[in-house]
Parts: C-alpha cells; sequence; structure tokens
C-alpha cells in the first residue's frame, strides 16, 4: 500500500464532512447512512493501513526547507489512529439517535468528521510542525462543536475552550522552535533529536523549554493548572463530550507530550532531572484533584468530565516515567480509559435524552426503568475504579508496575496518588449507580415514569464497549505485547 | 477435568445475576402482580438446594485431591488461578455450612422485607465470590474476588433501602474499598520483589531480596495488613462495621459478621504465611504495631459493645473486638498462636452468624432493637433464647464450646510466643474482654428469662408471628449443637490446624 | 542606463501630480483617476522589482544627473521594489474595499479632496522607501503626516478632529526629534546622502570619536520614528485615529503609514549608520523593551476594549510591539522577521478593518460588541474574512501570522539573552490575542438572542457590497499566499537586506 494512501485516509472524513451540509439530501437517513459509510470507510482504510504499514514518509506540503507537513505511520501513530479508528464509527452511531432532539444536525456532522481527519493527522504527524499544525487545526475544529447549541453557557465554556487551547499551543510553540533551531531533524526520531554536547550553552535552557512545551501540550490533557476548561466544555452535545473531550482531542494532547519526550527532547536528556520532578509532581497532583473535584461536583458530564481529567493525568504519568514499561502503561490506559469514559459518557448522554437529567441527585430510581444504560454505567464504573477482569485495572497494574520499577520516590507517592484517585473513583461513580438501583424506601416511581432504555443506536455502541472492557480486562496480553514491543523500539 | 473447579462458583454466581436481573423485569410490567406465596416457596427450595448442590460440590472438591486450574491471564503473565489448598478447604467449608444454614433462615426472615430475588440474587452470588475467594491460587485472583466480594455484599447491606440503610452500605463500599486499594498497594510492591505470586506455604520471597529491600517490604506489608485489617474490623479501619451491621437484613448481617469480616484474616494470613513468610516481619516494627492495633481492638470493641444499648449494633461491636483475637493470633506468628486463631475463625464464625440470627428472629417477629426490649423474650421464645445463651456461652469462652478451644489455645500460643511484653499482656486482655462479653452477651439471657418488674416484650404482637417458626428455628439449634460439639470434640480439627501452622510457620 | 530604472521616479511624480490633477475632478473622476494610479504605480513596481531581481543587484537613480552633495538620488533594490508592489497593492485593496464608507461618510464636496490625500500619501510612501537621502525623507515625512491628517479629518465628527489632533501634535513631537537627529548626523558628517553619512560613521564608530553624539542622534532617530509608528508609550493617538475615521482611511493609516516610518527606520540602520553598528548600541535594548511591553500592553488594552474598531486599533500596538522587538533582537534574523511581519501585518490589519466594517454595517452601523451578536450569519463573506484575520492575528498555521511568529521565535533562539523574554513574551502575546480576537469570533458566531438584536440590524446578501466582498476576498488569499508561501519572501527579503548595505 502506498504512501498516499495515509494522505486520502485523512482526506476522506475532511471531504465528506463538507458534503454533508452542502449536497441536497432528501430524507435524514441519507445522510446518516452517508455519514456512516464515510465514517467507517476511513476507519477501514486506518486498519488496512496498519496491516500493510508503509514505511515510508509522505511530504505533503513544504513550507521552507525544512518546515513540511510530512505524514509518516509508525508504532504510537498506528496505535493511536487504530484507537481513534475503532471508536469513532460506533460514536457516530451513537449521535445518529442523541442529535435527533438537538439543532443544526449537520453542521454538527460536519465537524464532527473533519475532526475525525484532523485527529489521524495528528496520529500521522511525521514532524514536529506536522504536529503542531494538527494539534492546532483540532482546536479549531472543534470550537463549533463545543459552541454548538449557541446558549449563553456554551459561549462562555467555547471561549475558556478556545483560551486554554490557543494558549496552551503558543507555550508548546516554544519548544517547537526550540526543536527545530537545535534539534538534527526536524522529524520525529526514537531517542530524540537532541544532542547535549553539542547544545553547549542552550542545553540549561532545555529543560525550561521542555517543561513549558510539555505542559503546553498538556493543556489538552488537562493537566493542573489547566484543567478548568474540560468539565466547562461538557456543555457540548454528549457525542462531542464523550468522543472528543474523552478520546479524541484530550488524547492527542498526551500523544503530542508523549513525541516531545520521546521523540523530540529524548528521555536520555530528562530522565532524573529537576523537569521530570516538577512534571511528575504536577500531575500527580492532577490525579488526586481531578477526582476529588468529581466528587463536589452534581452535574453528571461535568462529573465525568473531571474524572476524565484525573485519569488522563494516569496517562501523563506513565509517560514521564521515562521507562519503556512507563510508555507501554500510559498508552494502555489511552486505550482503556477512551472505551470506559466513553461507555460512562454515553450513559450520561442516553440518560439526558430520555429524560433531560443532568444532574446526579436526578437519577434517582433510573436503573429501574433504564437497566441496560445504567449496567453500562456500573461496569464502566467498575472498570475506571479497577476492579480486575475490567480494562482499567490492567493499565493501573502496569503503571504502578513502571513506577515502582523505577525506585523513586515521586514514582511512588504516584502509586499512591493512584490508589487514591481510585478510592474516590469508587465514591463519585458508585453514588451514582447506587441512586439510580437504590432509590430509597419512599421513593415516587411517577418520577421516572416515561423514561425508558434508547433505541438500538444508542445501546448497540453501549453494548460493544461493555464487552471490550470485559475483553480488554480479561485478555490484555496480545494489546499489551504489542504496545510492549513499539515501546521497546522508542526508548 | 479440572473446569469444574469453575462449577460452585460459576453457577452461584450466575443464577444470583439471573435473578438480580430479574428482580428488575418485575418493574417493567405495568399492574404488580401479588406473588402466590407458592412461588416463593418453590423460589427458596430451588435456590437453597442449588446452593446445597453446590456447597456440597465445593466441600467435596476441595477436601478430595489436590485440584488446581489456569485460567486466562489478567495480567503480566498472571493468570487467573485457582488451587485449592488447606486454608482454602478449611474456609470453604465454614462458608458453605454458614451459607447452607442462612439460606434457609431467610425464608421467614425475608417475608417482612420483601424483595426475595434481588436478595437471594446477592446472596448466591456473593457464595460464588467467596469460593472463588477462598480458591484464589495467587495474588491477583484473590484481589479479584476480594474486590467482588465488596462489591456483591454491599447491595446486601442497602437491602431494605431506608436512607440509613444507603448511607451504610456507602460507608462500608467506602471502608472496604479503601482497604482494598491499600492490599493493591502492597500487591504492587509485592509484585516486583517476590518471585512469584502464587501461595507457597512459608512464601515465595528470596532471602536476599527480603534482606536488600526490607524497608519498603516491610513498609509494603505494614500497608497490607491495615488495608485487609479494614475487613477484619481492626484498628484503624473498623468503623464500618458497627455501622453496618445493625441496618443490613439479619441473615446478611449474620454472614457479613460470620463470614465475610473473616475474609479479612484470609487475607493477611496469605500474605503473611504465603506470600513474604513470616521472616521478614518477625520482630520487627510491623509486627509490634500489629499486635498493639490488635490487643486495642479487641479491647476498644468489648468496650464499646458494653456500652451500647442496640442489641445489633452490640454484637457488631463484639465481632470488632473478636476478630481481633484472630488477628492477634496471628500478630504473634507463632504456631499454637496461629491455631488458636484458626479455631477462632471457625468458633466464631459458627457462633456470631448464630448471634445475629437470634437478634433477626426478635427484629421480625418482636420490633425489638434495643437490649432493654427484650426482657420478658423468654416467656415469648424459650427455644430461641436458650439457643441465643449457648451463642453467648461459646463466645465468652466457657469450657465445652467452641470458644473456649480457641481461646485456650491463643493463651497458650500467646505465652509461649517470643515477643516480650506482649506475651503476658496479650492473655490479660483477652481475659478482660472475654469478662466484658460476658457482661455485655449475659444481660438479655438474664433478663429474657427473668424479667422482673417490667415485662417490655409483653407487647401482644401478631399472635401468627409468634408461632415457632422452623424455617428459623432449625438453623439455629443447628448453630448451637456446632457451637457445643466443636467445643467438645475439637481433638480433630486442633490437630489439623496445628499441622497446618506448623507447616506455615516453621 | 535601462529605462526601467525611470520608473520608480516616475512614479514619485506620477503621484505626486496626481494630486493637484484630482483636485480640478469631481469625486467619481477622481476616484478612477485615483485607482488608476494606484494600479499603474503598482505594475511600475514591479517591473522595477522583476528588473532588480534580473541584475541581482541595486541601482541608484540621479535625479537630474547631478552627483552628490548637490544631487538628490534614488536608489532602488529587491526589497524597496516589493515593499512598493505590496504597499500599492494593499492601498488598492484598502480604497477598495472602503468605497462605501467612504461615499457614505464624507460630504460630496469634500470627495475629491480625499483622493487628493491618498494620491499625496501614496507619493510620500514611495519616496520613503526609494530614496536615497536623509533630508528628502524628512520631508517626505512631513507630506505624509499632513496627508494622514487630512485622512483623518475628512470624516467630520467631533471625535476625528480630536484624534487628527493629537496625531498632529504627537506626530509632530516625532519629526521634530528626527530632524534634530539628521541635523546632528549631518553635523557630525557633513552629509545628507546615506552612503555618504555610512562612510562617515563607519569611519567615526572606528575611531571612537564623537561616540556620544552618535548615539544620541540614533537615539533621537529611533524615537521619533518610534513615535510616529506609535510604539508603545507614544501610541496614545492611535485608537482614535483609527477607530473613528474612516474604514478606508483606519486600513491604510494602519497598515502602510506605520509601516513607511519603520521602513525608514530600517533603512537607516542599514544604509546610514550600519547595521553593526546600531548592534553595538543601547538604542536596541531600548526599542527591544519598549516592543515586548507594547507587544503585552496593547494586548492588554484591545482585551478591556468595548468596541471592534478600536479594539482592532489597540492590536496594532501589540503588532508594532512585534516589529520592534525585531529590531532589539540585533540580529539580521530579527530584522528579516520584522520585515516579513510588515508584511503580514499589512496584510492582516487592513483585512481585519475592512471586514468588520462589513460587520458592522450587518449591526446597524453598531460597533459595540453586544450588537455585533450574530453579525457573522448576517455578512457572511466578512464573517468568514475577519476569522481569517484574526486566525492570522493568533498565530495559526496556515495564515501569515504563523510565519511572522515562526520567524521572530527562531531569531530569538540565536540570542542568549533575550531568548527565553521573547519566546515567552511572544506566548503570552498569543494567549492575550486570542482572547480577545477569539473572543469576537465567537461573539460574532453566535446567533443573536430574539429581540436583543440592534434594531438596524440586517442581512447583507453577498452581492450588496460588490467592491469590499472583492477587496475581503483578496485580502484572504493575500492572507493564505504569506502563510503558505512564505519561503521565496522570506528569500527575497534576505535578498533585499544583503543589497541595503
Amino acid at each position: 500500500m502506498s504512501e498516499k494512501w495515509m494522505l486520502l485516509t485523512i482526506l476522506l472524513p475532511i471531504l465528506a464532512g463538507t458534503l454533508v451540509p452542502l449536497l441536497p439530501w432528501k430524507k435524514r437517513r441519507d445522510y446518516l447512512i452517508f455519514i456512516e459509510l464515510a465514517a467507517v470507510a476511513t476507519s477501514v482504510l486506518v486498519f488496512a493501513l496498519l496491516l500493510n504499514h508503509p514505511s515510508g514518509a509522505l511530504t505533503v506540503f513544504r513550507f521552507t526547507g525544512n518546515l513540511s507537513i510530512t505524514l509518516k505511520l509508525d508504532g504510537p501513530g498506528g496505535f493511536y489512529a487504530a484507537l481513534v479508528a475503532g471508536l469513532w464509527p460506533f460514536a457516530c452511531l451513537y449521535s445518529f439517535e442523541y442529535m435527533k432532539h438537538e439543532q443544526n444536525e449537520r453542521s454538527f456532522f460536519l465537524f464532527y468528521l473533519i475532526t475525525y481527519g484532523v485527529t489521524l493527522g495528528v496520529a500521522m504527524a511525521e514532524n514536529i510542525l506536522t504536529l503542531y499544525f494538527f494539534f492546532e487545526m483540532l482546536s479549531l475544529i472543534t470550537l463549533p462543536l463545543v459552541l454548538h447549541t449557541r446558549t449563553r453557557e456554551a459561549v462562555l465554556a467555547s471561549r475558556t475552550y478556545l483560551y486554554y487551547m490557543l494558549g496552551g499551543a503558543a507555550f508548546a510553540f516554544i519548544g517547537v522552535i526550540y526543536l527545530l533551531t537545535y534539534g538534527e531533524t526536524s522529524s520525529f526520531r526514537a531517542g530524540g533529536v537532541l544532542k547535549l554536547s553539542s547544545l553547549g550553552e542552550k542545553a540549561d535552557m532545555m529543560l525550561v523549554v521542555f517543561v513549558l512545551c510539555f505542559l503546553g501540550f498538556a493543556v489538552k490533557t488537562a493537566v493542573f493548572p489547566f484543567s478548568r476548561w474540560l468539565p466547562k466544555a461538557g456543555v457540548a452535545p454528549t457525542p462531542v463530550t464523550a468522543l472528543l473531550h474523552a478520546v479524541a482531542v484530550v488524547n492527542t494532547g498526551a500523544f503530542a507530550a508523549m513525541r516531545m519526550t520521546y521523540y523530540s527532547f529524548g528521555v536520555e536528556n530528562l530522565r532524573g532531572t529537576w523537569a521530570q520532578y516538577v512534571l511528575m509532581g504536577l500531575i500527580i497532583f492532577t490525579i488526586v484533584y481531578g477526582c476529588s473535584r468529581a466528587l463536589k461536583e452534581t452535574h453528571v458530564k461535568r462529573r465525568l468530565a473531571w474524572s476524565t481529567v484525573s485519569n488522563l493525568s494516569y496517562i501523563l504519568f506513565g509517560i514521564v516515567l521515562m521507562t519503556p514499561l512507563g510508555l507501554t502503561a500510559g498508552l494502555a490506559h489511552m486505550l482503556f480509559h477512551s472505551v470506559m469514559k466513553i461507555t460512562a459518557f454515553f450513559c450520561a448522554g442516553a440518560v439526558l435524552t430520555k429524560t433531560g437529567k443532568a444532574y446526579v441527585h436526578e437519577l434517582d430510581g433510573l436503573a429501574r426503568k433504564m437497566p441496560f444504560t445504567f449496567t453500562a454505567y456500573l461496569v464502566s464504573g467498575l472498570a475506571l475504579m479497577g476492579v480486575p477482569g475490567l480494562c482499567g485495572f490492567v493499565s493501573k497494574w502496569y503503571l504502578a508496575k513502571a513506577a515502582i520499577v523505577s525506585e523513586d520516590l515521586p514514582a511512588l507517592i504516584g502509586v499512591a496518588a493512584l490508589l487514591v484517585s481510585a478510592l474516590l473513583t469508587a465514591i463519585y461513580m458508585m453514588s451514582v449507580v447506587v441512586r439510580a438501583f437504590c432509590p430509597g424506601k419512599d421513593f415516587d416511581e411517577s418520577a421516572i415514569a416515561g423514561a425508558s432504555d434508547p433505541g438500538p443506536a444508542m445501546l448497540i455502541p453501549l453494548g460493544f464497549f461493555v464487552v471490550l472492557m470485559f475483553v480488554f480486562g480479561l485478555c490484555s496480553g496480545p494489546v499489551i505485547s504489542y504496545l510492549t514491543r513499539i515501546c521497546a523500539a522508542i526508548v | 477435568m479440572n473446569m469444574v473447579i469453575l462449577l460452585p462458583i460459576g453457577v452461584p454466581i450466575l443464577v444470583g445475576m439471573m435473578l438480580w436481573m430479574s428482580s428488575f423485569a418485575e418493574h417493567f410490567r405495568k399492574e404488580k402482580k401479588k406473588k402466590a406465596p407458592g412461588n416463593r416457596i418453590a423460589l427458596y427450595a430451588v435456590s437453597i438446594l442449588l446452593l446445597t448442590a453446590c456447597a456440597a460440590a465445593a466441600v467435596v472438591l476441595s477436601w478430595t485431591g489436590d485440584r488446581q486450574l489456569t485460567l486466562t491471564e489478567l495480567v503480566d503473565g498472571i493468570p487467573l488461578y485457582f488451587y485449592i489448598d488447606d486454608l482454602g478447604k478449611l474456609f470453604v467449608t465454614v462458608v458453605s455450612v454458614i451459607w447452607v444454614l442462612t439460606s434457609v433462615y431467610c425464608y421467614s426472615y425475608l417475608k417482612e422485607e420483601g424483595a426475595d430475588k434481588r436478595f437471594l440474587g446477592c446472596f448466591l452470588a456473593l457464595y460464588g465470590v467467596l469460593v472463588g475467594l477462598c480458591f484464589a491460587g495467587n495474588l491477583v485472583t484473590m484481589y479479584l474476588f476480594y474486590e467482588l466480594m465488596t462489591l456483591v455484599s454491599t447491595p446486601l447491606v442497602m437491602h431494605n433501602r431506608s436512607r440509613e440503610a444507603i448511607l451504610a452500605g456507602l460507608k462500608y463500599l467506602f471502608f472496604s474499598l479503601c482497604g482494598a486499594y491499600a492490599g493493591l498497594f502492597g500487591i504492587f510492591v509485592l509484585n516486583r520483589y517476590c518471585d512469584t505470586l502464587v501461595f507457597l506455604p512459608g512464601g515465595s520471597l528470596s532471602p536476599e531480596m527480603a534482606v536488600s529491600y526490607a524497608g519498603i517490604l516491610q513498609a509494603a506489608v505494614f500497608v497490607m495488613l491495615i488495608g485487609f485489617g479494614a475487613k477484619a474490623g481492626m484498628l484503624p479501619l473498623h468503623a464500618w462495621l458497627p455501622t453496618a451491621h445493625p441496618v443490613a437484613p439479619s441473615p446478611a448481617s449474620a454472614v457479613l459478621s460470620g463470614v465475610i469480616v473473616k475474609f479479612g484474616v484470609f487475607a493477611m494470613i496469605r500474605v503473611v504465611c504465603y506470600v513474604v513468610g513470616t521472616e521478614l516481619i518477625r520482630g520487627t516494627w510491623v509486627q509490634t504495631v500489629w499486635m498493639v492495633l490488635s490487643l486495642c481492638t479487641v479491647f476498644m470493641g468489648s468496650m464499646l459493645a458494653f456500652r451500647e444499648p442496640v442489641f445489633k449494633k452490640r454484637l457488631a461491636y463484639s465481632t470488632v473486638s473478636q476478630l481481633s483475637y484472630i488477628v492477634f493470633g496471628l500478630s504473634l506468628l507463632n504456631p499454637a498462636a496461629l491455631t488458636g486463631a484458626l479455631l477462632h475463625v471457625v468458633g466464631h464464625a459458627v457462633i456470631k452468624c448464630g448471634l445475629f440470627l437470634t437478634a433477626g428472629v426478635f427484629l421480625s417477629k418482636y420490633g425489638c432493637t434495643k437490649v432493654s426490649e427484650l426482657s420478658g423474650i423468654g416467656k415469648k421464645q424459650p427455644k430461641v433464647l436458650w439457643c441465643y445463651t449457648v451463642f453467648a456461652l461459646g463466645l465468652i469462652g466457657m469450657p465445652f464450646t467452641a470458644g473456649f478451644v480457641s481461646k485456650w489455645n491463643l493463651a497458650v500460643g500467646s505465652l509461649t510466643s517470643k515477643t516480650g511484653v506482649f506475651a503476658v499482656l496479650g492473655p490479660i486482655v483477652l481475659l478482660i474482654s472475654a469478662l466484658l462479653t460476658a457482661g455485655y452477651l449475659l444481660p438479655v439471657t438474664m433478663h429474657g428469662f427473668f424479667p422482673g418488674e417490667s415485662e417490655t416484650a409483653g407487647r401482644q404482637g401478631n399472635p401468627e408471628k409468634e408461632r415457632t417458626d422452623w424455617w428459623m428455628l432449625l438453623p439455629l439449634l443447628v448453630l448451637a449443637v456446632l457451637t457445643v460439639l466443636l467445643g467438645t470434640f475439637p481433638g480433630k480439627l486442633v490437630s489439623y490446624f496445628e499441622e497446618l501452622s506448623g507447616l506455615l510457620i516453621g | 542606463m535601462d529605462f526601467v530604472q525611470n520608473f520608480p521616479f516616475i512614479s514619485i511624480l506620477l503621484s505626486l501630480f496626481s494630486g493637484p490633477l484630482t483636485s480640478i475632478l469631481n469625486g467619481k473622476w477622481a476616484k478612477r483617476v485615483n485607482t488608476l494610479v494606484i494600479t499603474v504605480i503598482g505594475f511600475l513596481s514591479g517591473a522595477v522589482l522583476f528588473y532588480v531581481l534580473g541584475t541581482g543587484e541595486a541601482f541608484v537613480y540621479r535625479m537630474g544627473h547631478f552627483p552628490a552633495p548637490w544631487g538628490n538620488e534614488i536608489r532602488v533594490g529587491v526589497l524597496e521594489g516589493f515593499m512598493a508592489l505590496f504597499f500599492c497593492a494593499v492601498m488598492l485593496l484598502c480604497m477598495l474595499g472602503g468605497s462605501a464608507e467612504r461615499e457614505r461618510e464624507i460630504e460630496d464636496s469634500k470627495q475629491n479632496l480625499y483622493y487628493i490625500m491618498v494620491n499625496l500619501l501614496l507619493c510620500s510612501l514611495l519616496a520613503l522607501i526609494y530614496t536615497n537621502d536623509l533630508f528628502t525623507a524628512y520631508v517626505f515625512v512631513e507630506i505624509n503626516t499632513i496627508s494622514a491628517c487630512g485622512l483623518i479629518m475628512i470624516k467630520q465628527n467631533g471625535r476625528t478632529i480630536e484624534a487628527a489632533v493629537r496625531y498632529m501634535i504627537m506626530s509632530l513631537l516625532g519629526s521634530g526629534l528626527l530632524l534634530l537627529g539628521i541635523c546632528f548626523l549631518y553635523d557630525l558628517t557633513g552629509h545628507l546622502l546615506m552612503s555618504n553619512i555610512k562612510e562617515a560613521v563607519a569611519e567615526l564608530a572606528a575611531t571612537g570619536q564623537y561616540h556620544v553624539p552618535l548615539f544620541l542622534s540614533l537615539g533621537l532617530i529611533s524615537v521619533g520614528l518610534a513615535i510616529k509608528s506609535a510604539l508603545y508609550p507614544f501610541h496614545a493617538w492611535l485608537p482614535d485615529a483609527y477607530g473613528y475615521s474612516t474604514v478606508s482611511s483606519a486600513a491604510i493609516l494602519s497598515s502602510l503609514v506605520s509601516k513607511g516610518y519603520i521602513f525608514l527606520l530600517v533603512k537607516i540602520f542599514y544604509r546610514v549608520i550600519g547595521f553593526s553598528v546600531v548592534c553595538d548600541s543601547k538604542v536596541i535594548n531600548v526599542l527591544f523593551v519598549f516592543g515586548v511591553i507594547g507587544m503585552i500592553m496593547g494586548s492588554v488594552s484591545a482585551i478591556k476594549e468595548g468596541e471592534i474598531r478600536r479594539m482592532i486599533a489597540f492590536s496594532s500596538v501589540a503588532q508594532i510591539g512585534y516589529i520592534y522587538m525585531g529590531f532589539g533582537l540585533g540580529t539580521e534574523e530579527g530584522i528579516v522577521a520584522s520585515v516579513y511581519h510588515i508584511l503580514s501585518h499589512c496584510a492582516t490589519k487592513s483585512l481585519l478593518f475592512v471586514a468588520a466594517s462589513g460587520l458592522t454595517d450587518a449591526s446597524g452601523g453598531s460597533r459595540k460588541f453586544p450588537d455585533l451578536t450574530g453579525a457573522g450569519y448576517r455578512n457572511k463573506l466578512a464573517g468568514v474574512a475577519f476569522t481569517v484575520g484574526s486566525l492570522s492575528m493568533v498565530g495559526f498555521p496556515m495564515f501569515s501570522g504563523f510565519i511572522s511568529k515562526l520567524l521572530f521565535a527562531q531569531a530569538a533562539m540565536e540570542h542568549d539573552r533575550k531568548m527565553m523574554i521573547t519566546l515567552v513574551a511572544l506566548a503570552i502575546s498569543t494567549v492575550l490575542n486570542a482572547i480577545y480576537f477569539m473572543k469576537t469570533v465567537i461573539r460574532i458566531y453566535t446567533p443573536a438572542a430574539k429581540g436583543y438584536a440592534h434594531p438596524d440590524s440586517r442581512r447583507i446578501p453577498l452581492g450588496e457590497q460588490p467592491d469590499k466582498n472583492l477587496a475581503l476576498v483578496f485580502f484572504i488569499l493575500l492572507n493564505v499566499m504569506l502563510g503558505l508561501n512564505s519561503e521565496p519572501i522570506v528569500e527575497l527579503i534576505r535578498k533585499g537586506l544583503g543589497m541595503f548595505s
């Protein structure tokens, strides 16, 4: 398979997305089928690419001598692309039923599909500039999705969203420039492109630049103190919060931070420096902070968003451990967390469409009417808590293992933070479950009279993800060994 | 052929889940049909038969031959692995006996509470989980079932769905998970330093590792002890016990108090004797702190029980105290003390289960929650109160009851252990606690039979309710007989435990 | 001598004399003549550019063939030619984009006056670009000031007159300082022609004579031109002048007039004082500090602003800060970045002004943010254009602003001490830019709630303002072109700077 297919894979959803508002569709069903086909086709292309694994790079556009937009599919990129490609068609399917109740559906799908292409672009970026380019694109393309409902709340949220995104990119830009100037090449290279010996005086600055750049990219991953945007962005329609703000956008931040750490600055230059510990400190704090904010929050989607804040820092924690094992664990959590969180969000969304209830205290007894939804929620909650047999446990295990093997005190504190956060997770997830399943003795049945489980377009993705959580939890072997292979090649 | 191990684990869990799900189906029906009593009997008959069959299977499986089973890999090359060893055998037997008896009792108790399917579902599933826990062959598998045990038992605590019960359930969940995660932390650390997480008598930690990483390993073991101690009601994570037990339906609190808390001890034994080995902590600060904590718990539990006016809460505090007898026996790291501890596991399981079941009788038939309301109860329910008296004497440690044998062994073990001041302090505390036990349990009997002037339990209840109910009485009688039998003919059991202890603590 | 070498002089003369010519024409014809003149000059500049590119070296054109010191010289290199071409193009587009407003806002009797001013302005800009003589430069600086004042004042309402007076005072202060500096230089060297001064200055710098007066004069010139181009602490005249004048004036003023002065400063750095001498002086540190402060403070003021035009005006203060910061780095790379930013800012700022006028037209003429809610739906092209301009300002890849940000940052990397300050200032300034520009973008794409829209707001279909829309489309293309195809332009700037010395 030639390298050109990579470009096609990125362009296909973008073009298809553009067609959605442009073509004169007769019926709603027609363009829904079109959208689903586009998403599936793109995913098929991605997996086909992964199977054939074109080894070369494709330069799409050249700004100046060494600045170009170039695509390449390497280990982590392929993994990330596969992760995104696996989830998108299901999320599309889910949004068909969800968006029935929202306005401007076609403009929504326009941006939803374009985002798919841009995210794949992030995954396939071969050099720093390409990554930065798609990273910025992603901020912009997802803005209309956050703004979708056009309410005052959405406007405020989208403002915050954009400030954080562009601000993060601005600081990441410092690192990009540093690498472009002093790196031996602008491409990503396993082990980094900086040679400490040839940097001379600029070496001192490197760590400062690295911290700024890492945090800049990690703004998308909502690391403390840049986590406020994520819960606010929860005003977006649920397919957006579920897929973008729990998976695509936020993981892009982690992915970019990974690229910076392992492929650009180079772990050899960073391991054991103050930069590593500063970042680790922030990340560990975020792990606990996110959970405790989730606990305080009573709006279900915002609560899940805070939970995402915490869980994303698990991924970053794995990344800043700067060992192959840590990276494996981080990437594994990227995958597993995506599945778990998307399920939880989909459940919240199903409740929202079916009953319009958004707050935790309104969910009393709903499980009686929506047993499938809440069972899925329960499973995802258990997985997030890290019950063995579900996927959350696996990544937590490897994260802890990596931290303990590194024999670093901060890493050990990180393990403790993981467990504290697991405990808090249990409280905020299970309190919802308990409310829904056990409404209390004097519960008024009429409050849930109209509710029912959603239709197949929502239940199929939910069911699929639930099964996936069990499958990953019980047979994590292949995934982990795949990731281990990738990561061993990097570090 | 070893797949057969899965039978007593899987069948109850599956059937339980189906029952539980079918309780939802009722909400979908528009009009709620009054269930015919015949249905209920059938439901219980089937469940009890199923449970008995599974229990029989489990017990037979565990006492006949060495069985092991390796299933899918959970993480990191660590499979879901079952292996039936001596400790597992012991616990599975206790669990099975208690479960079958309690399930019989449930039939009439739940007539008042309702929602049979929901309760029975959890009850059955919990049995499967516990069997899995007993059969678990490595730490991760054990952790899996340990977590499941917490999760599945929480609905039991919340069963009556009052606000109080739900809060108590959440508290239970919180403390248990706190403990479980502390345990998990230890597992993470042990995974790094131990050769394997599979249970081997005497532990699998190599001596070099134990020496060179003593600091972190001891810290990890300590964290695990505290963590698993949460389930066993050990200080400082004991607070859930007195909250959760009283609000749970009596059969549930009976199994919680009689069996589930023992699995905290079970996990401790697994960690100390089967993974790291006793040498790692013998004579270190870990052992000292552990002993201090358990003795404090023994004393504090008894004192609180003594002051407690609510009957079930008093029993719950009593559990806190009694469980720490076992923990203390374990913490001495001495074969005789361990024998005593294991004996107390059996004895206390039978006795405490019986006590809670009697409390359930009083509660369901007369609505008595406080001790003071129980005076004169002996006139109404003499058989039940006689059973109660047997259990009470057993718990105090009268000769010819189960409690005596275990406490005797505990005291002997303590005195022969080389733990300095604790060797003497231990028996003293145990003795004081026994006195307190007598002080908080026996007054019920006395006032029950000899109410004196103030006969409050004479409130006229429903005469139909007051009739001797054999569904309830039968398990009580069996338990009482067991209490006496265990105390009178302990020989075989003691020798079995001595052998086991010798194996574990060389 | 090739005939083409006459073109620069011809274009200056053409614009100078078309001024008086338009004074006798009526408004409509004046406009046509003006458009024609700008176009012709654009073509002439293009021809000059290609000629210079072809020969590969700069040429000197002596007026009347008198040699120095009596004669007056024009000197044309690649950069001069390119600037002239670019300025003509932007001016043409600005005039096109603001034509409707001009006709509406300016009295009929004064229509042709406007074109006189524009022609004079163009003339002075070209002279600033081409001249090789310091005193000629000063003369045209003054002409430039006066015509710019006219452009501000011509829309006669109270605020523009006040703004024009302010502009006049500040500008004259700046001119005065510039004149002082030129006098000092003349005193020190005895020359007014740039190349001659440079030789003399190099000698002075080598011997270390007259050290203080030399740098004093450099300082005076820099400060004088900084005042005129609204570097941060001297920007008080700017928001009113840009905010209340008619659109084409605002666009021309912000994108061309201030840039003319800056270009003159670059020329003085390279052609009069000598770049190495400049870099050794402390003047550039002062410029750097004020540039950085300007980047931040300009944006902060813009954030606080309540109406769109003044916000864009304040944004200019920040952008001018970028340019001076580039100077302040004291490296060739820094100057390249600054010159590129001149181009990028030219293209973007005028786009923003024109787009903003399109948005205000759709909102009943109100410039207040609340009234602009949903304007992006009412005037679609203006909305898109404003978004493009904003993204360019924020430094979004694909648009011109990104490239200049990239160049600035790369230039900063060369520097030891100033690197981190520059990089962080760039990052913070980007965040601040994002705050006010993207806030506005979100605002114009939020549908107005029922009953809250401005009473006169209306939908403007695509065909209603063909001039403006055409201008907008070209501006967008220009922006994207600068953003995507930057390499040849950067090369061209490098080559041009090389020809300076």
